[in-house]
């Protein structure tokens, strides 16, 4: 009796191996049949999966930051008066440092932000306006707000951190030199307050004014998501290749005019080369003649400047960091140029008065 | 007296419970309500890059979740260069699942590469490749390759090593003793190298988690106590039966020593695989040298038996054939994990051999194993194979 049962409980475990062995071999045969997939490398190569495709093509849908609008997003601050007649300009940031964004396709990083964004916004005055900034540090550290230019000590945001939970600090000056200048956060570990994303760029426009141009800002930035003091990252505005996959569109004839700051941590050098084209080249912004006429320029860290150019031609170009090794880690992007023939009215530069 | 004898029976199925019982409560309690207590520290993914294979314009990299959490694989490049790639059967892996990572790139031959792969937490893990060599296909001529490689290293030593045998059964008991014993030193030589190169592969190829060390450790005992086993019954038996117990001895050496052939077979065609062609010409010289002994140890018990051709011939099939099969598996179907399972129970199988040739030598000598036959044998053999894996 005992023997019959052994037996029965044996070839009833071989029949369930035998049925689960055949389900495995049979669902592999199922999933051979699946669609496949299609998708084209970097060199061009067409390759079929029946799998999923692991590629830093962003697709707009599940993007908390866009790029695109950030390009030419320019902040005036709301703008009053003052009794000598002076313009002053107010603007309200907001530190954070709690939030994890998908900064390439299914990579999630921990950013901290100004205004939820990296970079943060841009701020944007006229020579000889003033500047008052509320800061509002809702983080869960000490953050502070330092700006590149001219001010008194006391608006450095060095010595004067800014409590986590809500602490305020308001930053007052007179908006100079002219060019365009970095912000970003002072507190200690700086590097660290940096690398996650709490920077932006600070432009002083003169007050002649600058000739009417398609103007856009481009922060030079890196992410390093392993914490092994070495990016993994590189993008002209946060996400790696961005501007590849959805290229900036721009018109033939049309004076285009690029802020350029390099907000790199660890690696010592960026540049900025551009393709079919040569840029006039301002360092810092801070003078109205041009100091280079290129199509590559190596910026260190918080360097920064203005490059102004035009297309003849028609057609897609390149521009990207001559640093081969950034531009293939994201730091690529793509001017689609458009026939301009018809189009006779230019974009107005907009000083937000 | 049988009602007394079936509580007593209850009683100790029910003792025999009563422990396990507890242990469900105490498991059961860390995954309820007692979860909070292990809610300390954050789990981190981890994955491992177990192969990576280089054919037409694509690398391809299979992936392991060897860490505690379910993983997301999303980006894969080459010497930390971004690539667009594709993941099968798909990029989310459980606790060690599997995936295949298709790079398409245009690789050059004997070139280091270094293959990376970032998760979701935008950790990435790598994988360095010495020289970039053409994954081998599967095919008639390949086989055949594998096939006369395998005759080299397995078969036509242990058959050399089997020439040995007029001269093993002329020689005094004392100087035979001697050779016995030398083949101890050797196979005993040759059982701690496979577990270094066992612990070597794990080490390098296999994660953490799958406990290397202690893989081998356990794979090398149960290797060795199932084949003890099994050699004990086929020896009692063949003492009752036509065979006789020298030729059962050898069978079991041979078996051994065959098993032990497969890993080394498996080594062979992984070295070739992976394209480190000039070690592998070491290691096949090494392999032919070394495994001419293991024909003196199937020689040895043989001799103290009528001579029989067609046994012998057969033994010395069975001690080397295996090394085909494990070229065949190493150079088309490599993987870490099998590598060092089989190099374990080879180990295990030839300290197996190791207890089988020192009974016989006790059996047939005075029981006595510290005569200066057998300790300068087991000796001198040591240090013949280190000697020579100085030199090869």
């Amino acid at each position: 009796m005992k023997k019959s049962s052994l037996r029965i409980m044996i070839s009833s475990l071989i029949v369930i191996i035998a049925a689960s062995s055949l389900y495995f071999t049979l669902s592999g045969g199922i999933s051979a049949l699946q669609e496949e997939k299609t998708f084209v490398t970097h060199s061009g190569g067409i390759v079929k999966t029946t799998g999923e495709i692991l590629d830093p093509l962003y697709t707009s849908a599940t993007m908390e930051f866009d790029p695109m609008k950030y390009l030419r997003d320019f902040n005036y601050g709301r703008v009053s008066q003052l009794s000598d007649g002076t313009t002053l300009r107010e603007f309200t940031i907001i530190a954070e440092d709690n939030k994890i964004m998908e900064v390439s396709p299914g990579v999630f990083y921990n950013v901290w932000t100004f205004n939820g964004t990296v970079p943060g916004p841009t701020i944007r005055a006229t020579e000889g306006d003033i500047v008052r900034i509320k800061f509002i540090n809702n983080g869960s550290k000490e953050h502070t707000m330092h700006f590149h230019g001219i001010h008194e000590a006391q608006f450095d945001g060095v010595f004067e951190s800014v409590g986590a939970g809500g602490g305020q600090f308001t930053y007052e000056w007179k908006a100079e030199p002219v060019g365009v200048h970095p912000y970003h956060c002072h507190t200690m570990p700086l590097e660290e307050h940096i690398v996650h994303g709490l920077y932006g760029v600070y432009i002083v426009d003169p007050k002649e004014g600058r000739p009417q141009a398609d103007e856009m800002v481009m922060v030079l930035n890196g992410l390093d998501t392993d914490f092994d003091t070495e990016n993994n990252f590189y993008a002209a505005n946060t996400i790696p290749f961005y501007y590849q996959h959805h290229p900036i569109q721009i018109n033939t004839d049309e004076l285009i005019r690029v802020y350029v700051v390099n907000m790199v941590e660890f690696d010592p050098i960026n540049n900025f080369h551009l393709h079919g084209n040569l840029y006039h080249y301002y360092p810092t912004g801070t003078d109205t003649v041009p100091s280079f006429y290129t199509d590559m320029i190596t910026l260190s860290q918080t360097e920064r400047g203005i490059m102004e150019f035009k297309y003849d031609y028609p057609g897609k170009y390149l521009f990207h960091a001559h640093k081969v090794e950034f531009s293939e880690k994201g730091w690529v992007g793509i001017f689609l140029v458009k026939d301009n023939n018809n189009q006779n009215s230019p974009k107005e530069v907009q000083y937000g008065t | 007296m049988e009602l007394s004898n079936k509580s007593s029976k209850a009683k100790i199925i029910i003792s025999g419970i009563i422990p396990f019982a507890f242990l469900i409560i105490l498991v059961a309690y860390i995954f309820g309500p007692g979860s909070d207590l292990l809610d300390l520290g954050v789990p981190l993914p981890e994955i491992t890059i177990e192969k990576v294979d280089f054919v037409d314009s694509e690398i391809r990299a299979t992936v392991r979740n060897t860490g505690p959490i379910t993983v997301e694989i999303v980006m894969a490049d080459i010497n930390d260069r971004i690539q667009p790639a594709a993941i099968e059967p798909d990029r989310f892996l459980e606790r060690y699942e599997t995936a295949l990572v298709r790079i398409p790139f245009a690789w050059n031959e004997a070139e280091p590469y270094t293959i990376g792969i970032t998760v979701e937490d935008g950790t990435r893990f790598e994988k360095e490749i010495e020289a970039a060599a053409h994954a081998l296909e599967p095919n008639l001529e390949l086989v055949g390759f594998f096939t006369i490689i395998g005759t080299y290293v397995g078969i036509i030593p242990v058959m050399i090593g089997l020439l040995w045998l007029p001269f093993i059964k002329r020689i005094s008991k004392n100087k035979y003793h001697f050779f016995l014993a030398l083949t101890v030193g050797l196979l005993l030589f040759l059982g701690i190298d496979s577990v270094e190169e066992a612990i070597e592969v794990s080490d390098e190829n296999l994660a953490g988690s799958f406990n290397g060390t202690l893989l081998v450790a356990t794979i090398v005992v149960l290797s060795f106590l199932g084949l003890y086993h099994s050699s004990e019954k086929l020896v009692k038996r063949a003492e009752s039966s036509t065979i006789g117990k020298p030729v059962a001895i050898a069978l079991m050496i041979a078996i051994g020593i065959g098993l032990h052939n497969f890993g080394e077979g498996l080594a062979i065609g992984a070295a070739i695989g992976l394209g480190s062609i000039a070690f592998s010409t070491f290691l096949i010289v090494g392999f032919a040298l070394h495994n001419t002994t293991e024909g003196i140890a199937i020689a040895a018990p043989m001799s103290r038996g009528k001579t029989m051709i067609g046994k012998l011939v057969g033994l010395g099939m069975i001690a080397g054939a295996p090394a085909i099969f494990g070229a065949w598996v190493g150079g088309f179907v490599y993987s870490p994990f099998t590598s060092v399972v089989f190099l374990s129970i080879g180990a295990g199988a030839i300290f197996q051999v190791v207890i089988t040739i020192l009974r016989w030598i006790r059996e047939e000598g005075d029981k006595n194993l510290s005569s200066a036959a057998v300790i300068s044998g087991t000796s001198i053999g040591m240090v013949i194979m280190y000697l020579t894996s100085i030199f090869v």
